[in-house]
């Protein structure tokens, strides 16, 4: 690879004009392609306006230049404003998710050329700009270059550090990662800057190695694209895809531009077609995945135990959480009036209930009567409609998802909802990282082994986390509840659908993390007999409102939850 | 300025409004259905109403003649196009299936303007048909206006009975709101889908030849057209007509104005400053309310 890099930086010395001109614009490609990867492969997010920030930069290189004649500033300048509109139009665009996100910010580049083209004092209009003329092949094609390495290297470490973890976690799901301690929104600022900013700099080094810009060159819809195709071709996400694909698809235009004289572009559509058609996970994917695959997870048939199986004790594995001793009585939740309306149809109508540290919490009540959405409220998943809740004194109102997290909100979900193209052992260190910022993701990874052992996914850690089997999916739910170190985990029905053993251990490890780690504990289920052997009390929701609160005993025996949960047939059953 | 040339300026832009919205609803049909991010789609618009112009040029057609003649190409066309090239990316993982379905669609963007330009001539066109006019108190307009705006609002229509009416568009607005949901309940998914593809392929085609009759047509501007009728899908909602046909007039209305009231240049810049606004204004957004 250095070899490689060597090699090129002689190029201006050794190769000929055409060489080094044909080198310079692979290397632009480049830099685009993969600035433009970093929001769409590690984040997720297709933004289609990337081009964009590729135009601005050139224009402000232009004009700093123009103005201050130091390319040294004319860079700063560049790099600046290609950040200050990312953060600018970042803030609207992220309002937006998916397609929708692709949809808004493709509108960007026709914005920007009428921009370029009708903002005559400042951009010159359709005349363009003329820069200051210097002979600077070389050195522009030196600092492509050198950006390019840069752009690489950035490439490889954003997989290992911190940032990159938020990433993947934005990219497989942006709600998991907000309730796991994320702040999503300075992240996804941040790497649109980046990327932003690195496209402004390849503006900018094209447009000094030109000498002239004006508005169709460097915002024109018909290249706009093509950086993106190129990241595609290769395989988005891939370490090497952007640069597979940039430098092939260049040759492809290079040997268009030499060799054929008439509709260039409609061989070069139908080479992109084709490959979109029979190559879509890009030229890498394939190979790339038979890799992955190999060795790395068994099936999990060939597993030894399942989930809450094991024959240890449950109070083996020692996990790096806070041993609290409780104060027991202490008010940890309190909920007062809590509304829930998703327009006429009211979720929850209502509901105040208390819960003090330390306590174990049945939350009970038929399919439909608001335990879930109750979860979700706490979790600030939804903004509840009305009512206060207060958590260890703070008020929840006034929190985002990822300060509730943080503030000791745990929470699994009834359907799991792992971060798919994660590790399991991954999926674990997530939490761990964003609720410890002094944590380095080595040690995260290292600290996710004993939430493996405790949840016995340990010989799945590898396995990337869609691929484990429903059941161990939920032990993945609750293991990453508990790696966000709460003081409050809201349990799911983590255990419907677990055979009576099973059942049976996930009670002592119910009881065990509020014995030894001081966690409260509220847990939605319809095993009543796993219910009876830990809670404390029962609370029972119907229809949105709270209809019982006591020991499960005396719940039982209430007239309506008789009625509308637990059927009259069961009160014949229990008095007997 | 008169308030006739500000009633003037604003049929101007209902008319424009009205063939954004029709391209917009196609395209929000087959991403609805197709979940394809289609970027030919408003070339398609470009091609017919080049292919439009070459036909009154040749032979002096009657536009209707030339929709009823061009509406049963680009069906085929896009029912061919969706069979062969996107149908088989569907049984691809979901990310591949994105990856693939923006590649094609790019590439046979890149393909049909080029061929367009190539057989047609990269110059702007139109039919040179003029009807006399009528004059309203001092506002003046054509009945080619009035025309077109006849077309949309009988297009418009039509559409709003299949959707509601006929089994086609319940099938299509069940795939709409839960695809697997509809198959289970045996609505022939694949096939509906390249119906569909076809079907906002035929709206857009019918969208060129109003297009074509009063503004000039190049086979470059598709893409731009794509870019509003996205604008317009993000504001109005998926598969949503009342919504296309509202965002859609107030963006062609608000085009105008632009150009009345300030530069004309800045008025293909609006739709874009609109949909930024409105991202702020609604947080949640209009068409996740919708959905």
């Amino acid at each position: 690879m250095a070899a490689a890099v060597a090699m090129l930086a002689g190029a201006p010395w050794f190769g000929n004009a055409y060489l080094v001109s044909f080198v310079f614009t692979i290397l632009v490609a480049y830099i685009l392609a993969q600035s433009w990867d970093w929001v769409a492969g590690e984040m997720g997010y297709i933004n289609l306006g990337h081009y964009c920030f590729y135009g601005i930069g050139a224009y402000a290189f232009a004009i700093a230049l123009v103005a201050y004649h130091s390319p040294i500033l004319a860079f700063a300048v560049t790099m600046l404003a290609s950040i200050a509109a990312a953060v600018v139009l970042g803030f609207p665009l992220f309002r937006l998710r998916g397609d929708y996100f692709a949809f808004a910010t493709l509108a960007l580049l026709p914005l920007a050329e009428v921009l370029a083209f009708n903002l005559t004092p400042i951009t010159n209009g359709a005349d363009g700009i003329v820069l200051p003329v210097h002979d600077v092949a070389t050195t522009s094609y030196l600092i492509a270059l050198a950006v390019c390495v840069v752009s690489f290297a950035i490439t490889v470490c954003i997989s290992r550090i911190r940032f990159g973890y938020a990433l993947r976690s934005i990219r497989n799901d942006e709600e998991v990662a907000e309730v796991t301690g994320l702040r999503t929104q300075p992240v996804k600022l941040a790497a649109l800057a980046l990327s932003a900013m690195f496209a402004g700099i390849a503006g900018g080094i094209q447009a000094w190695q030109l000498s002239y810009i004006d508005p169709s060159s460097v915002f024109g819809l018909h290249v706009a694209l093509v950086p993106i195709a190129m990241a595609l071709l290769g395989g988005s996400g891939l370490r090497f895809g952007p640069l597979v694909g940039v430098v092939l698809l260049a040759l492809v235009q290079q040997w268009l531009l030499v060799s054929i004289t008439m509709l260039q572009a409609t061989i070069y559509g139908l080479i992109i077609l084709l490959i979109g058609r029979f190559m879509p996970g890009g030229i890498l994917r394939s190979t790339w995945l038979a890799r992955r695959r190999g060795p790395a997870s068994p099936g999990s048939g060939t597993r030894a135990q399942q989930p809450f199986s094991g024959s240890t004790s449950a109070h083996g594995p020692q996990l790096p959480l806070p041993v609290r001793s409780v104060a027991r009585g202490k008010p940890l939740l309190e909920c007062r009036d809590v509304r829930m309306e998703f327009g006429g149809n009211v979720a929850i109508g209502g509901v105040s209930l208390r819960v003090s540290e330390g306590e174990i919490v049945g939350l009970i009540g038929p399919n439909g009567s608001g335990k879930t959405t109750l979860f979700n409220c706490i979790s600030k998943v939804y903004e509840p409609s009305a009512g206060t809740m207060y958590l260890l004194g703070r008020d929840l109102r006034a929190l985002r998802r990822d300060e509730v997290a943080r503030l000791g909100v745990g929470r699994t979900y009834q359907n799991p909802r792992p971060l798919g193209d994660l590790t399991v052992r991954e999926n674990i260190a997530v939490p761990l990282l964003f609720n410890d910022a002094s944590l380095s993701p080595r040690d995260a990874l290292s600290q996710a082994q004993a939430f493996l052992e405790y949840s016995e996914l340990a010989d799945r850690g590898g396995a990337r986390a869609d691929s484990l089997s429903l059941q161990e999916k939920k032990a993945l739910e609750f293991a990453r509840a508990l790696a966000c170190k709460p003081r409050l985990l809201l349990v799911d029905e983590v255990a419907s659908g677990l055979t009576p053993a099973e059942v049976a251990r996930f009670v002592e490890h119910i009881r065990h993390i509020r014995d030894r780690y001081g966690i409260t504990v509220i847990w939605v289920e319809h095993i009543f007999s796993a219910l009876a052997q830990v809670v404390d009390r029962v609370l029972v929701l119907e229809q949105g409102m709270l209809i019982a609160d006591g020991s499960l005993a005396d719940v039982v025996k209430d007239e309506r939850v008789l009625r509308t949960y637990l059927g009259t047939a069961a009160a014949g059953a229990i008095n007997a | 300025m008169t308030i006739d040339t500000f009633v003037q300026v604003c049929i101007g832009g209902l008319l424009i409004g009205g063939l954004y919205a029709l391209v917009a609803f196609g395209l929000s049909l087959i991403y609805g259905v197709v979940r394809v991010l289609n970027f030919a789609h408003g070339t398609l618009l470009a091609v017919s109403g080049t292919a439009a112009s070459i036909m009154f040029a040749a032979w002096q057609l009657h536009p209707a003649l030339i929709a009823v003649v061009l509406v049963p190409v680009v069906f085929a066309f896009g029912y061919g196009f969706y069979s062969i090239l996107l149908q088989p990316l569907a049984r691809r993982s979901p990310f591949e299936a994105t990856v693939g379905t923006v590649l094609v669609t790019v590439g046979a963007l890149l393909i049909l303007s080029d061929l367009t330009a190539k057989f047609a001539g990269a110059t702007q066109r139109n039919i040179p048909l003029r009807f006399h006019t009528i004059e309203v108190g001092n506002i003046v307009f054509s009945t080619t206006q009035l025309y077109i705006l006849l077309g949309i609002a009988a297009l418009s229509i039509a559409m709003h009975l299949m959707l509601k009416r006929t089994w086609f568009g319940r099938a299509i607005r069940a795939v709409t709101q839960d695809s697997i949901g509809a198959q289970l309940c045996g609505v022939r998914s694949e096939r509906l889908k390249a119906m569909t593809f076809a079907f906002g392929s035929s709206a857009a085609a019918v969208a060129g030849v109003l297009y074509v009759m009063s503004f000039p047509v190049d086979p470059y501007m598709g893409f731009g057209l794509t870019v509003k009728a996205f604008t317009i899908i993000v504001v109005g909602g998926i598969g949503n007509l009342p919504g296309a046909l509202i965002a859609g007039t107030l963006l062609g209305v608000a085009e105008g104005l632009t150009g009345l009231f300030w530069k004309p240049e800045w008025a293909s810049a609006i739709s874009v400053i609109l949909l930024l606004l409105i991202l702020v204004a609604f947080p949640a957004g209009f068409a996740k309310r919708r959905r």
